[in-house]
């Protein structure tokens, strides 16, 4: 709740700094120093100091996990927004509503952590994605960007009617809109479970795949992710898109394992797993961009973090929490450090090692973590979502398609590599925006990514204590 | 057969044509008039369902606000001009296969689901969908989300004012 109010105060203070502060520079460093006390609300919250007692427990309730989630997922903004301050000042004219909307954003972000009933699921996703729409054509000149923020629009506003019409069918098979499903007492359903609950749960789980861009609802992410402005698709290939999953883990949670007697759930998910793989991997080792590389290397990396909403179970969910940390860290770095190159295709990034060293380090360690390479968070990550699946006993094929699928993705991250340390050329990097203080978040953010990957632990000790 | 089952049926049957009719029609124009009457038909329902207020709310905001926008917008554009749709087979036999599929899907349920046919439906009477009961529940049991939702329009209006402000 702390975050919850902070994030919408911090979002109304933004709106009014567009009007009074003259400084444009100083809008960067307010919002900061809002992600900030919004991150020392939520910590205190999880450890018991709350702004206020308001009853809120049959909508949203505050458990360790999804606070937990919170202070990633507000880390991981803060460490967007110091990455990509200059950027954000170029993208459009409005700086101060780019980061209102970001601060709403976060609104959704803390409410789809603690759901306990459908409608505020809804409000959540909403709150989520309208921000959105309006951050991806942000920047107005730019015909990509309009045609992006366009298509992600009309299908984001499709999916958002399905996902009511499945929760319609939810509450007529339940009569509740509370996650908790209760009892089923009616009889002459089947097994004890009512179709319409079926159907609905089908059909909401359709429109929580398309927000997480899973296979076969994948096709609005690459030409949206390629469009926006690339702090824009920072922002949602990551924080959001591990939010969506983890509001789908939510509902998975309750009421996947509540149906389970009358639906094969495993069976669904597993074909979606090896789609979302197939397609993500197979399509990034085609692309010429490095953006779009990143955006099907998106779709693939979701792929992975489907394997904790088929396993469901506690190794699953410390896996999600250690996979939004180690997925959101690495491609937040790397989109900063492809926002200060002009190039986006693979040739633009030639010789980047000669240029700036510290840029190819930081990325080359990035693109490790991403593929899995040990000794970086992604292997971990990886780990953790595989020995979930192991941990059902069943389906373990799953894992060995899983060991494939990341196999393949090395080609395409270390072709980047490749292009930065063994190819030469003259990268057209804009020179005067590589900061002294940008490359020490990015070493910062680097560091992390091989601490948290020798020490798995620091991260989920904290968790339980 | 009753008069509230009369209707039921009439009010039914008149919405599924006229949304056939939507979907149909080649003229944008005469699509929006049939949602008009899709949106009229579908008011009836809420009223055989006590649920007055909505009805009244669906035909003034839909029907009324909404359509008569969809209409001025249609209305302002050059139809004339706008570019062919491209029409490709296999797109419509693609859709055609995925709404079969969910209209399968929809049917099945609806016909095997053994408990809606326990279920019955208080008609004609009732004030549960009075404005009175919605304003109760909406400022107790649904407190949170009505307060939260403020926030969804704040950033709503926010993103029109950023998309829809002249640029110097």
């Amino acid at each position: 709740m702390n975050a919850l109010i902070l994030s919408a105060v911090w979002g109304i203070i933004l709106m009014f700094c567009s009007i009074l502060v003259k400084n444009k520079k100083a809008i960067g460093y307010i919002a900061a120093f809002g992600l900030l006390t919004i991150l020392i609300g939520n910590i205190a919250e999880t450890y018991g100091t709350q702004i206020t007692h308001y009853n809120i427990y049959p909508m949203l309730l505050l458990d360790r996990f999804g606070l937990f989630f919170n202070t990633i997922a507000i880390l991981s903004v803060f460490i967007f927004v110091l990455l990509s301050l200059i950027e954000i000042r170029k993208t459009g004219k409005y700086e101060p509503e780019f980061y209102t909307l970001i601060f709403f954003v976060i609104c959704g972000i803390t409410i789809l952590t603690s759901y306990q009933n459908l409608l505020m699921l809804f409000l959540g996703i909403e709150i989520l994605s309208i921000p959105l729409y309006i951050l991806t054509g942000s920047d107005k000149k730019n015909l990509k960007s309009n045609e992006a923020s366009l298509k992600y629009f009309l299908m984001g506003a499709f999916s958002t009617g399905i996902m009511l019409l499945g929760i319609a069918l939810i509450y007529g098979g339940t009569g509740t809109f509370n996650l908790q499903p209760g009892t089923h007492s009616v009889v002459g359903t089947y097994h004890g479970i009512s179709f319409l609950e079926i159907t609905g749960l089908i059909i909401l789980m359709c429109a929580m795949a398309f927000k997480a861009s899973v296979a076969p609802f994948h096709f609005w992410a690459p030409d949206v992710y390629d469009g926006a402005p690339t702090p824009v698709t920072s922002f949602m290939a990551t924080i959001v898109k591990v939010t969506a999953f983890l509001a789908f883990f939510k509902l998975c949670e309750v009421r996947v394992t509540d149906t389970l007697t009358a639906v094969n759930w495993k069976m669904i998910f597993a074909v979606m797993i090896v789609a979302t793989l197939f397609i993500g991997n197979i399509t990034a080792i085609f692309q010429q961009s490095v953006k779009r590389m990143l955006a099907y290397s998106s779709i693939a990396q979701a792929g992975f973090m489907m394997y904790a909403i088929f396993s469901l179970n506690d190794v699953a969910k410390e896996g999600l929490l250690y996979y939004a940390m180690a997925y959101s860290l690495a491609t937040i770095g790397l989109f900063a450090t492809m926002s200060k190159i002009k190039d986006y295709s693979f040739e633009g990034y030639n010789g980047l090692a000669k240029k700036q060293p510290t840029l190819a380090a930081t990325n080359a360690i990035f693109l490790l973590s991403l593929s899995g390479i040990p000794l970086t968070a992604g292997f971990f990550a990886k780990y953790y979502m595989l020995a979930s699946v192991i941990k059902t006993g069943s389906y373990t094929w799953l894992v060995i398609v899983g060991v494939c699928f990341a196999t393949i993705s090395i080609y395409y991250y270390f072709r980047l590599i490749q292009a930065m340390y063994f190819k030469t050329g003259n990268p057209d990097t804009i020179d005067h925006e590589i900061t002294p203080f940008f490359k020490n978040m990015l070493i910062v953010v680097a560091v992390f990514i091989v601490l948290l990957g020798a020490f798995p632990q620091l991260l989920l000790n904290w968790f339980y204590f | 057969m009753d008069i509230t089952t009369i209707v039921f049926w009439f009010l039914s049957a008149l919405a599924l044509f006229s949304a056939i009719m939507v979907i149909t029609r080649k003229n944008p124009i005469f699509s929006v008039l049939w949602l008009i009457i899709v949106f009229f038909a579908i008011s009836g329902h809420y009223l055989l369902l006590n649920a007055q207020f909505l009805a009244v709310v669906n035909i003034i905001v839909y029907a009324g606000a909404i359509m008569v926008l969809f209409l001025f917008v249609l209305m302002m554009m050059n139809l004339e001009n706008l570019p062919v749709v491209n029409k490709n087979i296999w797109m419509k036999f693609l859709g055609v296969i995925s709404g079969g599929l969910l209209l399968c899907i929809l049917v099945s349920t609806s016909k095997s689901a053994a408990d809606m046919n326990l279920k019955t439906i208080i008609m004609k009477e009732g004030n549960i969908g009075l404005i009175e009961n919605l304003g109760k529940v909406l400022f107790t049991k649904y407190a949170l989300p009505f307060e939260i939702s403020s926030i969804l329009f704040l950033s709503a209006m926010v993103g029109a004012v950023v998309i829809g402000k002249k640029e110097s």
